[in-house]
């Protein structure tokens, strides 16, 4: 049975709440809200379109967001943790390693060393072939 | 014998601006951005479910690697939207149309094609896209 366009517009709205808000504590009660279903026929119609749960997305888009802080001068693991709305370091480190087959610690040692590399000799992340097109036009 | 495609590029007027698009509003993540003293800056994204893949945003203005009249012939094909830039494929094409709607993204409806359900997506930088969620088989 096809899905009509208002439905998708609430769904989808309802998604993009939680991209919006994936720091704060988030309850399926309250985004099923945003969409004016019941929680129950929310479940079914966003796991029917986005192929994961609504709490399955949600944990994806806050490791991906942590992923993206941790990569960011200043910002500790646990400080990372809290902003993307985990409530224990533990849960967070545990679904972080599983998803990364690393630890956030892990994670962010390495994103540093990369990006202080990036700072310092930019030119080693460039292929030659696209540095020595440059050189030629010089 | 050539078995995958690592690195593919979008030329693009404005390379900010196409970040934004890319990164902020469709989810690709950064891979690679470096920029040299110079000002060139090397800039690779990979789509969110395509780590091997990386889409190198290549500016057409301000860029020391082009000579003049490459760079206008550049400048022309974008201008008037000439560039296709391939397929964004999409596991359900009205939801992603639905969001890029309301992330005011120019997309036109949803279109039944023998292959799939597609839009026509434009980045806003010169380049159009086919969206589509395909049947399966293609």
């Amino acid at each position: 049975m096809s899905i009509d366009a208002d439905i998708y517009k609430r769904v989808v709205a309802a998604k993009m709440y939680i991209d919006d808000n994936l720091h704060e504590p988030i309850k399926l009660e309250q985004v099923s809200q945003q969409a004016c279903f019941s929680p129950f026929h929310f479940h079914k119609l966003f796991t029917r379109i986005y192929k994961k749960t609504p709490h399955e997305y949600l944990t994806q888009v806050r490791i991906e967001a942590a992923k993206k802080m941790l990569g960011q001068q200043g910002a500790s693991v646990s400080q990372v943790c809290m902003n993307v709305g985990f409530e224990s370091l533990g849960s967070f480190s545990t679904m972080f390693k599983k998803k990364n087959g690393v630890s956030p610690q892990v994670y962010r040692n390495s994103a540093l060393e990369r990006r202080k590399a990036a700072d310092e000799q930019p030119e080693i992340f460039i292929p030659h072939c696209v540095l020595s097109r440059y050189e030629g036009t010089e | 014998m050539v078995t995958k495609l690592s690195h593919t590029s979008f030329y693009v007027l404005d390379q900010d601006k196409a970040y934004d698009f890319y990164v902020n509003k469709l989810g690709f993540k950064v891979h690679t951005d470096v920029k040299m003293d110079n000002g060139f800056r090397w800039l690779t994204l990979t789509p969110p479910d395509q780590p091997d893949l990386q889409v190198v945003l290549i500016p057409v203005n301000n860029n020391p690697m082009m000579k003049d009249d490459v760079r206008n012939a550049f400048k022309t094909l974008l201008e008037q939207g000439q560039m296709g830039g391939g397929v964004l494929q999409t596991p359900d094409c009205r939801a992603t149309y639905e969001e890029m709607k309301a992330k005011g993204i120019n997309v036109t409806e949803p279109k039944e094609q023998f292959y799939g359900l597609e839009c026509i997506v434009t980045d806003g930088c010169g380049n159009w896209f086919s969206m589509t969620e395909p049947k399966p088989g293609h």
